[in-house]
């Protein structure tokens, strides 16, 4: 629901309700003062015809324009509505009646003069029309004066609105908002441009951060790295220096190794991978499945796979050769010789599944989205993987499920699009 | 340290017999590098692959010399600290200047690679790299850029055309596999040197070797490529270094 139409709806309410309750007053009001009147004027003429009775010992000779009815009957002396006919119209009309007592000639007689509330009526009919007139053209202008509100004096606001939804923080822009009367809708574009600079300045700096973090690091392993090599170059090196040289070298590529994957996954969480075009997972699983053909035989594992044309998704070329290089690797690095290794892709999801290690019942496969967790805690591989392809997938939105069946050790990685 | 002064002394005097055997004035590098250790070990690596090396250690200093000499390919670390290595790359580029570039970049941020290539480096190397695969590298870019296609590669009984991918063992062709080839090719180029497992392996597989769970695969291929060249009358060449890696070398 608006804003605007919340608060409409309440004066709208309200505005009903004051009217109601003023209407129903001054209805009711003018009707008892109109009522009153008729009264007055029957006491009147009661009071008139004791008066002339007891003056002149009978009845005036003419009636008063209302209707006089003498009865020797005994009636009730009160103040009543009653419906008499007019015979000219031969209708039913409402009549104000007073019947009281009047000794006449000795005689009790019972006096019923009545008098046409007709005037009433019509002046009570006059009144409810223009009160629901008045009624129903204001709540209509409210309505109508509430519409132009939203359309001009809220514009602002929706425009803001429009700009915030279209909000990239990893385009490093900054809100431009446009200027408004209204103080606070100024107010809060104000303060949304200062927010929007500093969250680009933020994102900036966090970015400069993880690039000279990776910057500084990388050097320091590059000299290591070179120095190692040039050392394996010395021809008087000791042959048993060889090997501990070697040793050396491969720790510092695991460590390279590490620092690359840990760069990567910051970045995505970062989200720094805004660029996407469409790719055919289809084209690149083959293509990464035929450079890897070599260690699918080696092992001589099973290939199985199901590798139809379904529609391209829209990926950061680099992440989306990640994610798959990721899952590949980890399919046939952890399956042993003469194993199973199936890569199923359908519109929906990818599924890579492939013998392995016997998982105890303690282990939860889940947790091989940790960073650093591995079956064999001694390989030499960093541990990253899994927890790369968790990060590109939930960075897509991706679902990523491991499943293990325990009758065949089947390994089973789940991507669901 | 006299055996390693010697030791240099002849890696020196085959370079510069090679470059006189080919009758070519050798090649002229510019290493752009302001991390000193780094540098010291670029300078000496390359000097004894027989090229003649300079060096710049900033920026200024690397703009003051690609307008003062020429170059046949430039080594540009693109962290420089009073400037960036991609504006040496614009000016080389706005020069015409022939040289090749090769980047050493430590940001590894993949929009400096697309943009380097782009501004028209020959090839990217993100740090750290094995100084085996930058040797390589920079073989390959001054060879696409002085021989077009004419170059030759000899080593004893063998001869390479990198252009075709053909080998030759006297004269008759082998039949390599793509990643057999790739090998020698590694191997050939670095006559002499102890290659590690991880340089060959990252070389002729790249991220493709992490599907592997030891460097076993490495031993297969090495395997074969030495039988079909023995089986065409070459002597074995490849050398195993234990603990370490290989080694194409004659003696």
């Amino acid at each position: 629901m608006k804003l605007l139409t919340a608060t409409n709806r309440y004066y709208v309410l309200l505005a009903s309700l004051l009217f109601t309750i003023g209407s129903a007053l001054l209805y009711f009001g003018v009707l008892w003062a109109l009522q009153g009147e008729v009264e007055e004027r029957l006491f009147q003429q009661r009071d008139y015809l004791r008066r002339e009775v007891r003056r002149t010992g009978h009845l005036p000779g003419t009636p008063f324009e209302g209707r006089m009815q003498l009865s020797a009957r005994p009636l009730p002396e009160v103040l009543r509505d009653v419906l008499l006919l007019e015979p000219l119209e031969n209708e039913l009309e409402p009549y104000r009646q007073l019947t009281f007592r009047l000794q006449l000639n000795g005689q009790t007689r019972w006096v019923s003069l009545s008098k046409s509330l007709l005037e009433t009526e019509d002046v009570r009919r006059l009144i409810e029309w223009l009160l629901l007139g008045v009624l129903g053209t204001l709540l209509v202008s409210m309505v109508l004066l509430n519409r132009w509100l939203a359309r001009c004096l809220w514009a602002p606001f929706e425009r803001t609105l429009q700009q915030l939804s279209a909000y990239d923080v990893r385009q490093y822009q900054v809100l431009q908002l446009p200027g408004t009367r209204i103080e606070e809708f100024a107010q809060l574009n104000l303060t949304l441009t200062r927010l929007s600079e500093r969250v680009a300045a933020d994102y900036a700096s966090l970015k400069e951060f993880t690039e000279n973090a990776a910057h500084e690091t990388r050097t320091p392993l590059a000299i290591m790295q070179a120095k190692l090599e040039q050392l394996l170059q010395l021809p008087d090196l000791p042959a048993p220096a060889g090997p501990l040289v070697a040793d050396l070298y491969a720790a510092v590529q695991r460590l390279a190794r590490l620092h690359q994957g840990l760069t990567l996954l910051s970045k995505i969480e970062n989200q720094q991978f805004a660029a996407a075009v469409p790719v055919h997972l289809q084209q690149l699983l083959t293509e990464k499945l035929l450079q890897l053909e070599e260690f699918i035989e080696d092992k001589q594992l099973r290939l199985e796979t199901s590798l139809p044309m379904t529609e391209a998704l829209q990926l950061h070329p680099a992440l989306a050769d990640s994610l798959v290089s990721n899952l590949l690797h980890n399919a046939i690095r952890h399956n042993h010789p003469g194993g199973l290794l199936r890569v199923v892709l359908t519109a929906k999801e990818l599924t890579i599944s492939n013998t392995g290690p016997v998982l105890a019942a303690t282990q939860n496969p889940a947790q091989f989205f940790e960073r650093f967790r591995k079956h064999n805690p001694s390989s030499d591989s960093p541990g990253l993987g899994l927890s790369i392809v968790h990060g590109i997938a939930s960075f897509y939105g991706f679902e990523v499920r491991y499943e293990y069946a325990a009758e065949q050790a089947l390994h089973t990685l789940r991507v669901m699009f | 340290m006299g055996g390693w002064a010697g030791h240099q002394k002849v890696f020196r005097f085959a370079a510069y017999f090679a470059s006189y055997i080919l009758s070519r004035p050798p090649v002229k590098l510019l290493i752009v590098e302001d991390e000193p250790a780094l540098r010291s070990s670029l300078v000496e690596y390359l000097r004894q692959d027989g090229y003649v090396v300079e060096v710049a250690v900033s920026y200024g200093e690397a703009h003051e010399k690609i307008k003062l000499y020429r170059y046949d390919c430039v080594l540009l670390d693109l962290t420089l600290p009073d400037g960036n290595g991609l504006d040496v790359l614009r000016t080389l580029k706005a020069d015409n200047s022939p040289a090749g570039v090769l980047i050493i970049s430590a940001r590894g941020a993949l929009d400096d690679k697309v943009l380097g290539l782009e501004l028209g480096a020959d090839d990217y190397l993100a740090k750290p790299f094995h100084l085996s695969e930058l040797s390589a590298r920079l073989k390959a870019i001054i060879r696409r850029r002085q021989f077009q296609g004419q170059r030759q590669l000899l080593f004893q009984e063998l001869t390479v055309f990198p252009d075709q991918a053909q080998v030759l063992v006297h004269g008759a062709p082998v039949v390599l596999t793509r990643k057999e080839y790739d090998l020698l090719l590694y191997l050939l180029t670095h006559p002499g040197r102890v290659l590690t497992k991880e340089s060959i392996a990252e070389h002729v597989w790249g991220d493709a070797a992490d599907a592997a769970d030891s460097f076993d695969f490495l031993y297969t291929h090495l395997k074969n490529l030495r039988r079909k060249l023995q089986d065409k009358g070459a002597a074995d060449y490849i050398r195993s270094v234990y603990g370490v890696g290989y080694k194409f070398s004659a003696e």
